[in-house]
């Protein structure tokens, strides 16, 4: 199985990507993304793997300019998004973290939490139909957030996330912090979402599961660096992909991939 | 003991008495393991050496009265407290010395001109037997909130960064982003000033109070002078830790609305 052909109609195009950190504070300088390349097809899916400490998340976050890479660039929807307003930017490409963070209040309140001027329906009804969306109950929009469990949280900032109408859904690891069941949750939840809005699923996932739920193509970071890159339901054909989705990625170390 | 005015002197062996009292801190610090007998060692020397190096020049100082010495001493007082206030941050922080003697100019001086040309209204304004331990109350005030604002807001931001990033990623700006770790750090800045001032002569008589009393002054006439450092200290401290926290903020965030996580 050779690469992934480019993409005809991409929405994210990430092109010789880089970063490095200044070594501040006596730190010494860190290379964290180097040239990275891959681009990701209108309503596909891209899960990225690898190592912890691998750039995953840091290359995740490049994608709504969470973190400015100190080279290359990012185009979303045709656009370099250095020429968008990141703000924007960010509630057309939704982030899901690793660990849920909810704000004090309702479920309903942290639906509603935004920035004066955030273009959406956060109707009563347009909250309701979010909440049954991810797999909760319109009644539960009066909980206290603080009350819900680790799944039905994740839940909560996926439908805050919703709400935005994004056009793309990056995922930090939003199942790592959930047991099993709760994985399972949310897993089904962006698996079905992806077909029901079309959505762009951009994953960082230690889960084979998800990655068989969403498929699209693999990429494998290690120290930054692109290992392979493969689409995932073609027959996966890479030694370290494999190991990975047979679910021994957990024995390997970051030094030796 | 021989009396200067109403004042006792202090002959060098009633001096070297008092230092006794280090030697009981130094025997506690030995009995209990404490392991800072040596540096109590160091600071009680630097005391003596620092204090009468500032005797000596504000001795020159007082005598000369001229306001560009004057300026100069309150230029090198501010330059010391921003050190001071930035020394002790648990990670470095870009920029952090300069963002303290900008906050600490700023929020002393405005505090300064109103208490000295306003308040008690001396003339000339740079008579130094006024200007000098006035603006050293201020400076110490200012200096000790802009500490803990920054070292406030570092903490905060590093252990709730992941909230800053949530509202971030809705699409918040950055400075609406890190407003609750802004109003923690001030809060935190100012909530001894508030309780100094809630206690203030019931528990202890404040430092400058009890050095007007002993210098003979009648206790209502250093009530008075005490109730206007306690309120200059509230201002400037305020004023200070505002000052800090909205620029150090700054350090942290890029005009693109990014954390910038990696300093912390």
């Amino acid at each position: 199985m050779a690469a992934p052909l480019p993409p005809r109609d991409p929405l994210f195009e990430v092109e010789k990507l880089s970063l490095v950190h200044d070594g501040f504070g006596g730190r010494p300088p860190a290379s964290v993304l180097k040239n990275v390349s891959v681009a990701v097809e209108r309503g596909g899916a891209l899960v990225l793997l690898g190592p912890s400490g691998s750039g995953k998340s840091t290359l995740l976050r490049c994608l709504n300019r969470l973190v400015e890479p100190t080279g290359g660039s990012v185009r979303f929807d045709g656009r370099d998004i250095r020429a968008l307003d990141p703000r924007d930017l960010r509630r057309r490409a939704a982030l899901v973290m690793q660990t849920p963070v909810l704000f004090e209040g309702t479920v309903r309140d942290n639906l509603r939490v935004r920035p004066a001027g955030t273009p959406g329906d956060f109707s009563e009804a347009s909250l309701a139909s979010a909440a049954v969306e991810v797999g909760l109950d319109e009644t539960m929009l009066d909980r206290d957030a603080a009350t819900l469990s680790g799944g039905e949280k994740q839940r909560v900032t996926i439908a805050r996330a919703l709400l935005r109408d994004p056009q793309a859904l990056l995922l930090d690891e939003p199942t790592s912090a959930l047991d099993p069941p709760n994985a399972a949750l949310v897993v089904e939840t962006v698996s079905r979402l992806r077909e029901l809005r079309q959505l762009t699923i951009v994953a960082v996932t230690h889960q084979p599961e998800l990655v068989r739920r969403v498929g699209g193509c693999l990429l494998y970071l290690v120290r930054g660096e692109v290992l392979a890159y493969e689409r995932a339901d073609g027959g996966v054909t890479d030694a370290r992909l494999q190991a990975f989705l047979a679910g021994e990625h957990a024995s390997q170390s970051p030094d030796r991939p | 003991m021989s009396a200067v005015g109403s004042v006792l002197d202090l002959s060098l062996s009633q001096l070297a008495l008092a230092f006794l009292l280090v030697g009981v801190v130094i025997a506690i610090s030995i009995r209990q393991g404490l392991g800072v007998g040596r540096d109590l060692v160091v600071g009680s020397l630097r005391a003596v050496v620092q204090l009468y190096l500032v005797g000596l020049i504000l001795a020159v100082v007082f005598r000369a009265a001229q306001w560009y010495w004057v300026l100069l001493i309150l230029a090198v007082m501010t330059a010391v407290a921003a050190q001071a206030a930035t020394s002790r941050l648990a990670k470095p922080m870009p920029g952090a010395r300069g963002i303290a003697a900008l906050a600490l100019t700023v929020s002393t001086a405005v505090t300064l001109a109103y208490v000295i040309g306003v308040i008690v209204q001396v003339r000339p304004w740079y008579e130094p037997q006024y200007i000098i331990p006035i603006a050293g109350m201020i400076l110490g005030s200012a200096m000790t909130s802009a500490a803990l604002a920054g070292d406030r807001l570092q903490g905060d931001l590093r252990v709730r960064a992941d909230e800053v990033e949530a509202r971030l990623a809705l699409g918040f700006s950055g400075r609406d982003a890190v407003q609750p770790m802004a109003r923690t750090a001030l809060r935190a800045a100012m909530i001894p000033t508030v309780n100094g001032m809630m206690t203030v002569g019931l528990v202890q008589l404040p430092g400058m109070m009890t050095g007007q009393i002993l210098a003979g002054s009648s206790p209502l006439l250093a009530i008075k002078y005490q109730l206007v450092v306690v309120f200059m200290q509230a201002a400037a401290t305020a004023l200070a830790s505002l000052l800090f926290v909205r620029l150090a903020v700054g350090r942290y965030l890029t005009p693109a609305h990014q954390l910038r996580r990696y300093l912390l």
